[in-house]
C-alpha cells in the first residue's frame, strides 16, 4: 500500500473521532509548548550573555598578569594563591609587551595603565582616574562606538576622550545622552549648561597630575610632608564616550582616556595602584596587567599558550565561556526535562487513544486483512495516526510556546523596568529548537504508537470478523 | 481440467483451555478452473473454517492449501496477505463492509491494498459496482442500503482485484429468500459469463444444487463421500456443449 493511501486512511480515522483526537493532540500541544518555552528561556539567557561578550569582542581578549600573582587561582576562589609568590616570575615590562605584540595571531598588546589626575575646564575641576590606551584599540569594540567625535588616530596626539559623566561634573550637560537618566535640571540656580556633544569637540581641557619634586625630596624629613607639586597638561577633546556597562567591561570603564604616547609624556607618580606597593620588590615588576587581543577565536588558545610559556599568567574569557556553556547546558537540560515530562504524559494519552481505537476498530482491521491488507499495512496506518497527532500537536505546541514566551517576556520586562534595567528579550527560539522540538514530538508520538500498531497488526482476521 | 486450488490433508484443531476441539479433519479437495463448487453441511460442520483456511484468513494445524501447485503458507504472512489480496476474493454472510465508508470507498480500499494505480481506482471501483448492478448506489454507505445491495457491494469488492477464486461464506445467510435468489443468480452469472471459479459455503442444499456444478458435504469436519446432488452440468461438459 502506498504511503499516500496509508496517510489518507489514517487521517480519515482521526477525523472520525474528532473530540478524542483533539483532546489527545491538546496533550501534545501543552507538552511541546512547555518544552519549547522552558528551553527557550535557558537559551535566551545564554544568548544575552554570549551576545554581550561577542559584541564587546571579548572572545578574543586575554589578560596577562605576572605569574607571581595567580589571577586564575584567585578568580577560581583559591585564596592560598594570593599568598603564593613565585620569585622566579618573569617581569611584565615593556620588553615583554613587545614580545607579545610580535606573537603570531596577536593584533594588540598594551599594558593596563591608569593614573589619578584632576580634570580642569575653565573654573571647574574634578578628580578622575585616567586610562591610558593605544590608538589601535579604537578598531575594537567597545571603543569603536563613541557618542560623538572619534577615537585617537595616533598614540602621540595630545587628545582626550571624556565620558558624559565627567563632563557633567565640570558643568556640561549633554542634551542627548542624558535623557535616559530623566533628571533634567534647569533654571537660574543651575550653573550647568545643556550643550550638544559635538559642540564640546575641539575644546581644550587641562589635566593636572601630581609629581614628587626630587630636588626637594631631601627636605621632606624636615618639612614633614612629601614635596608634591602639580603639573598641568593641555589636551583637546576629540571624542565623547559613554562608560560601558555590562558583563566583562570593568577594565574599560573609564571617564578619561588619553593616548599611550601622550600619557608617557605626562609627569606623574610612578605607581598605578595599591597592588604595586604590596609587591615585595617594589616597582621593578613592571605592569600589573597587560591586555592582549588575538586576531580570531582560533588564535586565542595558541596565543594563550605562547604567553604562558613566557612565564605569565593568562586569563582568556574564552576559557570562562566554556565553563558558561557547560553551566547553561545543565540549565537547559533541567528546563528541557520538565518539558519532556509533560510530553511523556501526553504520549501516554496517545497510547490510550490508540489502544481504544484498536478495540473499536477490531472488525475493521479484520476486514482490511481479509481484502488483502498485510500486517505492515495495518501497522503503518496506526503509526501514521500517532505520527500525525505528534506532528500537528508539535506544530501547534510551537505556536503555543511562542505565545507563552511573548507574554512572559512582556510581563517580566514590565517588572524589570522599575529596576532601571533595559528591556531585553529573555527568550530565544532558534531554528534548531523549533525543528528539534517538532522532531521530538513526532518521535515520541511514533514511539507511543509502537505498541498499539504492533497490537493492531497482530489482530487475527478470523477473530476480528467475528467481533462486534 | 487443471486444479486451480487444492487442499491436502487439511486439519484445524482449536484449543479451549486444555481441551482440543478438532474442527476440520484431513480434508483433501480439488477445485478446477471455472468450477462452481458448493460446500454444504450443518452448522458447526467446519464449512466456514475450511473456507477461511483456503482464503488464507486462518492457518491450518495440519495439511496445506495449494494454488496452482504452490503452498500458500510457503511465503509467510506476507505471502498469505498477497494470496488474500490477489488470488481470492471474499464474500461474507454479514457483508463485512466498513460502515463509515461509501460503496465506492469500500471497493476502493480493496484496490488500494491491491496496489491498483491510484489514478484508475475510482474508475475501476465504479466499473465493478456497475457490473453488479449498483451504478446508482456509489455514494451510499452500507447503512443506507438494503441487505441485498450491501451484499452486492461486498461482491463488487471481492471482484475488484480480479481474483482467481471467489470465496463466498453463506452469502445469502442474512437475506430474505427473494434477495437470496438474486445474489445466487449474480454468483452463478459471474461463473457462467466470466468463467470465475467460485467456492461457496452454504447450508441450503437446494440453493447449492441450483448454482453449483459440484457439491461436497462436510460432516463433523470430515468430507462425506462425494455425491452428486446438483443438476447443473459440469463446466467441462458445458464448454464441450457450447
Amino acid at each position: 500500500m502506498r504511503f499516500a493511501d496509508v496517510y489518507r486512511l489514517a487521517n480519515a480515522n482521526l477525523w472520525r473521532t474528532k473530540l478524542r483526537t483533539a483532546l489527545t493532540t491538546l496533550g501534545v500541544i501543552i507538552g511541546i509548548g512547555a518544552l519549547v518555552s522552558m528551553v527557550s528561556f535557558g537559551v535566551g539567557i545564554q544568548k544575552n550573555v554570549t551576545d554581550e561578550i561577542t559584541e564587546n569582542e571579548l572572545f578574543t581578549a586575554l589578560q596577562v598578569t605576572p605569574a607571581d600573582l595567580d589571577l586564575e587561582g584567585i578568580m577560581s576562589g583559591d585564596v592560598s594563591a594570593m599568598a603564593e609568590r613565585r620569585e622566579d616570575a618573569a617581569s611584565l615590562d615593556d620588553d615583554a609587551v613587545e614580545r607579545m605584540r610580535d606573537l603570531p595571531g596577536v593584533t594588540l598588546a598594551f599594558p593596563e595603565d591608569r593614573f589619578p589626575a584632576t580634570l580642569r575646564v575653565g573654573e571647574r575641576e574634578t578628580r578622575a582616574s585616567v586610562q591610558v590606551l593605544p590608538a589601535g584599540i579604537g578598531l575594537h569594540s567597545p571603543f569603536d562606538e563613541l557618542s560623538a567625535g572619534r577615537f585617537f588616530e595616533t598614540d602621540v596626539e595630545r587628545s582626550v576622550i571624556l565620558s558624559p559623566r565627567v563632563l557633567r561634573e565640570v558643568g556640561f550637560r549633554l542634551d542627548a545622552p542624558d535623557r535616559a537618566s530623566g533628571t533634567r535640571e534647569s533654571g537660574a540656580g543651575s550653573d550647568r549648561r545643556t550643550v550638544s556633544a559635538d559642540s564640546l569637540l575641539g575644546r581644550e581641557v587641562k589635566l593636572a597630575t601630581s609629581v614628587i619634586d626630587g630636588r626637594r625630596l631631601a627636605l621632606a624629613a624636615v618639612e614633614g610632608e612629601l614635596p608634591v607639586r602639580q603639573v598641568e597638561t593641555t589636551l583637546t577633546i576629540v571624542g565623547i564616550r559613554e562608560r560601558p556597562t555590562g558583563f566583562g567591561t570593568a577594565s574599560f570603564a573609564s571617564d578619561v582616556i588619553v593616548p599611550s604616547g601622550t600619557a608617557a609624556e605626562i609627569p606623574r607618580l610612578d605607581f598605578t595602584s595599591a597592588w604595586d606597593l604590596l609587591r615585595p620588590d617594589g616597582l621593578d615588576r613592571g605592569y600589573v596587567r597587560v591586555h592582549v587581543r588575538a586576531q580570531s577565536m582560533q588564535d586565542v588558545y595558541s596565543v594563550r599558550d605562547e604567553i604562558r610559556s613566557m612565564g605569565f599568567s593568562v586569563l582568556a574569557l574564552a576559557d570562562q565561556l566554556e565553563a558558561f556553556r557547560r553551566q547553561f547546558l545543565i540549565l537547559d537540560t533541567m528546563l528541557g526535562a520538565v518539558g519532556t515530562i509533560a510530553l511523556f504524559v501526553a504520549s501516554l494519552g496517545i497510547v490510550n487513544t490508540m489502544v481504544t481505537s484498536i478495540l473499536e476498530r477490531t472488525r475493521e482491521i479484520g476486514i482490511m486483512k481479509a481484502v488483502g491488507g498485510s500486517e505492515g499495512d495495518i501497522k503503518r496506518i496506526f503509526f501514521v495516526e500517532a505520527g500525525t497527532i505528534g506532528l500537528v500537536g508539535g506544530a501547534l505546541g510551537l505556536a503555543l510556546g511562542w505565545v507563552v514566551t511573548r507574554v512572559a517576556n512582556v510581563v517580566m520586562n514590565y517588572h524589570l523596568r522599575p529596576e532601571g534595567l533595559a528591556a531585553v528579550d529573555l527568550f530565544h527560539m532558534p531554528a534548531w529548537l523549533l525543528l528539534g522540538a517538532l522532531s521530538f514530538s513526532v518521535l515520541v508520538s511514533l514511539l507511543a504508537g509502537v505498541y498499539p500498531a504492533a497490537r493492531a497488526a497482530r489482530v487475527e482476521p478470523v477473530e476480528a470478523l467475528r467481533h462486534d | 481440467m487443471p486444479a486451480i486450488l487444492e487442499t491436502r490433508g487439511l486439519s484445524k484443531t482449536y484449543r479451549k483451555g486444555s481441551v482440543l476441539i478438532p474442527v476440520l479433519r484431513d480434508v483433501s479437495l480439488e477445485v478446477c478452473q471455472g468450477e462452481f463448487l458448493a460446500i454444504v453441511g450443518r452448522s458447526g460442520s467446519g464449512k466456514s473454517t475450511l473456507l477461511n483456511l483456503v482464503g488464507g484468513l486462518d492457518t491450518p494445524t495440519g495439511g496445506s492449501v495449494y494454488v496452482r501447485g504452490v503452498d500458500i503458507a510457503s511465503q509467510g504472512k506476507a505471502g498469505l496477505a498477497r494470496h488474500r489480496r490477489g488470488t481470492v476474493g471474499f464474500v461474507f454472510q454479514s457483508f463485512n463492509l466498513i460502515p463509515s465508508r461509501t460503496a465506492l470507498e469500500n471497493v476502493s480500499l480493496a484496490l488500494a491494498f491491491g496496489e491498483h494505480p491510484a489514478s484508475d481506482r475510482a474508475r475501476r471501483a465504479e466499473e465493478v459496482l456497475r457490473s453488479v448492478g449498483l451504478g446508482h448506489r456509489l455514494g451510499h454507505r452500507p447503512g443506507e442500503m438494503s441487505g441485498g445491495e450491501a451484499q452486492r457491494v461486498a461482491v463488487a469488492r471481492a471482484l475488484a482485484n480480479a481474483p482467481d477464486v471467489l470465496l463466498a461464506d453463506e452469502p445469502t445467510g442474512n437475506l430474505d429468500s427473494a434477495t437470496s435468489g438474486e445474489i445466487a443468480e449474480l454468483l452463478r452469472g459471474l461463473n457462467d459469463d466470466r468463467g470465475l471459479t467460485v467456492l461457496m459455503v452454504t447450508h441450503e442444499e437446494p440453493l447449492a444444487a441450483h448454482v453449483a456444478h459440484r457439491i461436497v458435504k462436510l460432516h463433523d469436519g470430515r468430507l462425506a463421500p462425494q455425491e452428486r446432488i446438483a443438476g447443473r452440468s459440469d463446466p467441462k461438459d458445458r464448454r464441450e456443449a457450447s
